[in-house]
């Protein structure tokens, strides 16, 4: 349905996006996962017709959308970084406005904003100012003004930054409901490995402006299938201890996490015992060992050296 | 189109702070400015001092004698003629004008002296006196004829003064008006500016009509109400500069709209703005401190096209910061205008005071000025009530508008395609 080609975007000797290429079959919910400046918005800002790219396409059921914006945009609904709302005004009068911009009027325009004002769960506080409502609340209503038009592609761009878990929820399940009860084609961007792991059927994920790895959860976890997470929590932080466990033979990468070490070890392998081994003559004393199966934040690390949340 | 109006208007209704600066700010400096500088417009005789020379270039007791033999040779009646003889004699324009000047009131503001033509001259070269009045050969004669025996066309004074457009001369000008149409004149005054000599401008006559001078209160209401309505212009722009932050302005791209929907009905809100923000402040100005006192509908007409085309002009403007500010992806813009550039922009207006002792090159730029113009249109409204006299600044304010559009239309980031 939606699909991008060797997308490229340069800002004079920078390069956010890089030879990107990406697939959204209808009715599927796609990641992109990527650390902040991993190009995840520039990409999201080309896709949108937003921002001309440097190279490549962008192409709506295999037509060009680059010089002829306009079907693209009337199956778009952006849910944008920001809350790109009037604060001054009420919800109410800001679905309305997002509402008429797109011609709607009369009766139809009355019943989609409580539509979508039930959907987001915030019919009954319609009427008060957008900047009088929670960080929660105000995303809600950002998401119900990309809505208003009944978009068939949803794409949005770190939709929970900043909010509380109940309205963090609230907001994954409306997502989750569109995806799976409407059939909407979503294209979700985030940092949080867990929203995406919930929500998306497929995952891309980027770095320095490259897609470095994409597939579906199980795929993306299968790079690690040989391999196995091990956390050992201390008493205490031990760095010369850490930095002896991380260079022993067999341990593929190694994370400091607090008073904790995260080791990424093959599977099978019996490392444990010189792991322990090695903490005992050093006088250091193991309170936890936690042996886990990979996340796709494993697999982030894996790949990138780095955490998401770096 | 309808959408942006009316989310427009309810965005700036709902901010505070900027309707307190259109409309409350400009009210409160109205009524301090008003009351305060009162004196200024209105008699403060100590601002308008001036140093008059009066040259007579005649016999006044022989002019009124010739004009005595002239009635005793028209054969009327004794008791007539003695009647005529008398009024002649009593009547004599010199005297009554060296009264005037002489009066215990005015010469508070003018001290008269007599001088002959040539060191009257040399006086105002040297800037010893202001102004000199110049009673010509005939004149005596000529305004007996015009008072008596309706001969005449009237005896001609000649004003010459060092600075044609300071407020003294301005008031010397009215003095002398005022003094025409006592004696029922139907007589012109010459006004020469201090580098030309009488004998070359004979023929320039500019006959001037009595007008009442504009108050204190009237001039800082338009003054006023022209400086602040150019701040809908950086409040516009402010409001664009947000969309753009904010992403909403991707949003209403996202929506299909022509971007020039948008620009345009960023102009026509603040044109609709501007237009209520005059009305209220002339309304309420005109009811607390009774700055308008003609209540005709041909005034308020008159009021009412001023104040549309200078809304439109500021519609213009408002329009050309929401293309640059667009353009530039910054607030810089708002900023710089509503910081410095209003008040420069007032000041060459002349909202803060007259321009009249300013340099020409200055009152030209103000002149060009949408709220020079204006204020410049409001002014001539009010003195005469003539549409002839609004072409001119109202031409002005249409031509700068234009500037505006063009410009605004040509910087503005269309955006048809992506981005």
């Amino acid at each position: 349905m939606l699909e991008t080609e060797q997308l490229t975007k340069k800002f004079k000797d920078t390069v956010a996006v890089d030879d990107v290429s990406l697939v959204l079959n209808r009715g599927e919910s796609v990641g992109l996962l990527g650390p902040n400046g991993a190009g995840k918005s520039t990409a999201i800002a080309m896709i949108s017709t937003l921002m001309k790219p440097s190279s490549g396409d962008v192409r709506l059921n295999g037509k060009s959308v680059l010089k002829k914006p306009d079907d693209m945009r009337r199956v778009l609904g952006v849910v944008p970084q920001k809350i790109a709302l009037y604060e001054e005004l009420s919800a109410y009068e800001n679905l309305k406005f997002f509402g008429r911009l797109y011609g709607l009027s009369g009766n139809k325009l009355e019943q989609r904003i409580e539509y979508v004002l039930e959907l987001v769960g915030l019919a009954d506080r319609k009427q008060e100012l957008v900047k009088n409502y929670s960080g929660g609340m105000q995303r809600r209503v950002n998401l119900a003004a990309a809505m208003m038009h009944e978009p068939e592609v949803l794409i949005m761009d770190e939709p929970t930054v900043g909010i509380d878990p109940q309205s963090r929820n609230h907001l994954l399940e409306t997502i989750r409901k569109l995806n799976r009860d409407e059939g909407m084609t979503v294209l979700y961007t985030s940092h949080y490995m867990e929203e995406v792991e919930k929500l998306c059927d497929r995952v891309y994920v980027m770095d320095h402006g490259k897609v470095i790895a994409e597939g579906t959860k199980e795929e993306l976890k299968a790079i690690l299938s040989d391999q196995e997470t091990v956390l050992i929590e201390f008493d205490q932080n031990y760095p010369e201890l850490f930095t002896k466990l991380s260079e022993i033979e067999g341990v593929q990468h190694a994370t400091v996490e607090g008073q904790s070490l995260k080791l990424i070890i093959p599977r099978g392998t019996r490392m444990l015992a010189a792991l322990f081994h090695e903490a005992e003559r050093y006088g250091a004393q193991v309170i936890n060992v936690n042996v886990q199966t990979p996340t796709l934040e494993d697999v982030f690390l894996r790949l990138t050296g780095r955490k998401l949340r770096d | 189109m309808g959408a942006f109006l009316i989310k427009d208007i309810m965005l700036l209704l709902r901010d505070r702070s900027e309707l307190l600066i259109l409309l409350a700010m400009p009210f409160l400096l109205i009524a301090i400015l008003g009351f305060s500088l009162r004196g200024i417009f209105s008699g403060d005789l100590e601002a308008l001092e001036m140093d008059i020379a009066l040259v007579s270039e005649e016999d006044e007791a022989q002019a009124v004698a010739s004009i005595q033999s002239e009635i005793g040779e028209m054969g009327l009646p004794p008791e007539q003629a003695q009647a005529l003889k008398q009024a002649a004699e009593s009547a004599s324009p010199q005297t009554m004008l060296v009264s005037l000047l002489e009066d215990e009131n005015l010469s508070e503001l003018v001290t008269v002296e007599r001088m002959g033509r040539v060191q009257a001259q040399e006086s105002l070269e040297k800037e010893t006196v202001d102004a000199v009045i110049t009673l010509p050969q005939g004149f005596t004669r000529d305004s007996l004829r015009n008072m008596l025996f309706g001969e005449s066309s009237g005896g001609e004074i000649e004003l010459l003064a060092a600075d044609l457009s300071s407020p003294q001369t301005d008031v010397l000008d009215s003095i002398l008006n005022e003094f025409v149409r006592t004696v029922n004149f139907e007589a012109s005054i010459s006004r020469l500016s201090g580098q030309e000599s009488a004998a070359e401008v004979s023929g320039g006559i500019e006959t001037i009509t009595a007008r009442e001078p504009i108050t204190s209160f009237q001039y800082y209401t338009i003054g006023m109400a022209v400086m602040f309505v150019l701040f809908v212009g950086s409040t516009i722009a402010g409001q664009a500069n947000m969309e753009q932050k904010q992403m909403v302005f991707d949003r209403i791209r996202l929506s299909n709209r022509s971007p020039l929907l948008y620009l345009s009905s960023k102009a026509i809100a603040a044109a609709a703005i501007v237009f209520v923000q005059l009305t209220l402040l002339f309304s309420l100005s005109a009811l607390l401190f009774r700055t308008f006192a003609a209540d005709s509908w041909t005034f308020w007409s008159g009021i009412a096209i001023i104040s549309i085309t200078l809304a439109s002009a500021v519609g213009c403007l408002a329009a050309l910061m929401v293309a640059i500010t667009l353009r530039l992806e910054s607030d810089a813009v708002p900023a710089i205008f509503s910081g410095g550039v209003i008040s420069l922009m007032a000041f060459v207006g002349g909202s803060f005071m007259p321009l009249d002792g300013m340099p020409e090159l200055l009152r030209a730029i103000g002149n060009w000025t949408p709220n020079g113009a204006a204020l410049s249109a409001y002014f001539s409204w009010l003195l005469e009530p003539d549409l002839g006299q609004l072409t001119g600044p109202l031409m002005r304010i249409a031509v700068v508008a234009a500037v505006f559009l063009l410009m605004a239309l040509a910087l503005f980031p269309r955006k048809g395609g992506a981005a």
